[in-house]
């Protein structure tokens, strides 16, 4: 397995008025296998975010530990071992962009690594190519809609070559053309080029596009499966206010009032799909 | 209305300007920019305006851009040319209270006003022909020689092209946030000096939480892209001299002649 998490718990202040303060993430376990698509949902405050940050070292857990490949993130020695295996991609697109124009934002990355100036030119090149904004590349970020700087966002954390890429809310800032952009851009890097992508989303339709669908809440892990297997625990989500796909919900309604169906759909297909089924 | 503001921001494109080595558009900038204050009489002047606008002709960034970076400062203009125009020494022209019109302050007027404009002009030149990047790179490597006393150099260039990288994003922000606040009903348009600028207050708050803010969000994702300060860093663009870069070189020089021809052959008038 590729990143492994032990039993981890993490507040941001330990005392508060001298009392012991929630912890943001409270004894969660979770493995991530190399090449996999996970999604980890959640409310707001359930501590996902808080999650993300200790997949690069960002964060370092209070009690329990992170393994990425092996080795410790709490082991100082390997912590850019570690940030160069798994990138960090994160909400605000506008924040995460150094430089004024593209191609020198994506450089970024690896110029800090020290490589060489014709390879990072290959890097950059190829990092642009794959997000599908090649044509940008002289452009000035600012520019750019928001869902073309998330890609160049993620474009940035391509160039260092890491073998798995974590994303906080990527498009929690986009409209639902952005949003779309970056979900095809990430199914595609996970599909095509074997990079296994950890997506924090609140955004049930985009968790369906998932190998694996973790569900947080208040800091703990509150069931975990493939996307048909969560989804169809309607009742348990409902009961911690999260969202299904409408999908689903249309599925768990048609039950309730005794229809016979027996697979939950995800998408608009799949529904279109059961319907079929159910009304023949 | 914010948005407006040009000085300051790159265009990119490919001009003779835009292709100069960064290091030696930067070496020629210093060298202009001491050499606008050491001009003394109407012909250097004149050298130094002909060649602001020699500089604009071959930058190929529409002139109209120059105009709006002027815009800005039409109001620090004025007011330095006034100053001036009443500070002069010599005999009074023209005179009412403690204000004393003479030849030697318009004179100064015209100096103060003919010397900011070019200053702008140029600075404008160079930032809209040179990427941040660029120039904060030229920048650094100019002055890697004082890291030896442990001088910053690599913290400063890379505090500066943060900078320059924000300005759009935080004029946007202000924008956005004076909307916010007009629609909240905040006047911003009315009232005298001193009401208007308290006026700014709830403006200005929202920026700076928000640019600090925005700074931890940096400093985040920069760490999460590796970075750990200046040493081991390489860079993606390597920087050569070519022979155009020291024809640009040959023409600042031989305009620091020209103007030092200027002034030891002809009077000073101010």
């Amino acid at each position: 397995m590729f990143i492994s998490i032990e039993n981890v718990s993490f507040s941001y202040d330990s005392v508060e008025d001298g009392q012991p303060v929630k912890n943001a993430v409270d004894g969660v376990s979770l493995t991530v296998e190399q090449g996999e698509f996970v999604a980890v949902i959640g409310h707001n405050g359930c501590g996902k975010s808080t999650l993300a940050k200790h997949l690069n070292a960002m964060l370092l857990p209070d009690s329990g530990k992170v393994y990425v490949d092996g080795d410790d993130t709490a082991d100082e020695n390997k912590t850019w071992e570690i940030r160069e295996k798994v990138g960090l991609v994160l909400q605000n697109p506008d924040n995460q962009l150094v430089a004024s124009i593209v191609e020198e934002d994506v450089a970024f990355g690896p110029e800090n690594l020290g490589v060489e100036p014709g390879e990072i030119r290959e890097r950059v090149d190829k990092a642009l190519k794959a997000v599908g904004m090649y044509e940008y590349r002289l452009h000035a970020p600012y520019k750019l809609s928001g869902g073309q700087k998330q890609r160049i966002a993620i474009a940035g954390i391509l160039a260092i070559q890491p073998q798995c890429i974590v994303l906080d809310e990527p498009t929690a800032m986009l409209d639902p053309s952005g949003r779309e952009e970056v979900m095809s851009t990430l199914i595609r890097l996970n599909k095509e080029m074997g990079i296994t992508v950890v997506l924090i989303t609140h955004y049930m339709d985009e968790a369906v596009s998932a190998d694996r669908v973790v569900v947080m809440d208040s800091g703990r892990v509150l069931t975990q499966g493939t996307p048909g297997e969560v989804f169809s625990q309607v009742e348990l989500l409902k009961k911690h206010r999260l969202d299904v796909p409408q999908a689903a919900e249309l599925a768990f309604r048609l039950k309730g009032c005794g229809v016979d169906i027996d697979r939950i759909p995800l998408d608009e297909a799949e529904c279109a799909e059961m319907l079929m089924e159910v009304l023949q | 209305m914010v948005r407006d503001v040009a000085f300051g921001q790159y265009f990119p494109g490919k001009s003779l300007m835009h292709r100069l080595d960064p290091r030696a558009k930067l070496v020629c900038f210093v060298a202009f920019v001491v050499l606008i204050f050491f001009t003394f009489n109407y012909a250097a002047l004149g050298l130094i305006a002909a060649f602001t606008v020699f500089m604009i002709a071959v930058s190929g960034v529409s002139p109209k851009f120059y105009f709006k970076s002027l815009k800005v400062i039409l109001f620090v203009v004025l007011f330095t040319s006034v100053l001036n125009l009443f500070y002069g020494s010599g005999e009074a022209i023209w005179q009412w209270w403690i204000l004393r019109l003479t030849w030697n302050g318009i004179h100064r007027a015209a100096f103060v006003t003919v010397r900011i404009i070019c200053l702008i002009l140029a600075s404008s030149c160079l930032t809209f022909t040179t990427s941040p990047t660029e120039l904060t790179d030229a920048m650094e490597r100019l002055m890697k020689p004082l890291a030896v006393i442990h001088f910053p150099v690599h913290e400063i260039a890379m505090m500066m092209s943060l900078a320059l990288r924000f300005v759009p994003t935080l004029l946007e922000e202000t924008d956005k946030i004076m909307q916010a606040q007009k629609a909240r009903g905040a006047d911003l348009e009315s009232g005298g000096f001193l009401k208007r600028v308290k006026a700014l207050i709830p403006i200005l708050i929202p920026l700076f939480v928000s640019a600090f803010r925005r700074a931890y969000d940096i400093a985040t994702a920069m760490e999460c892209r590796c970075y750990r300060g200046g040493s081991g860093r390489t860079r993606m663009k390597i920087l050569h001299m070519s022979a155009r870069d020291i024809m640009s070189m040959i023409t600042t020089a031989a305009l620091i002649g020209g103007v030092i021809v200027c002034n030891i052959f002809m009077t000073s008038v101010i």
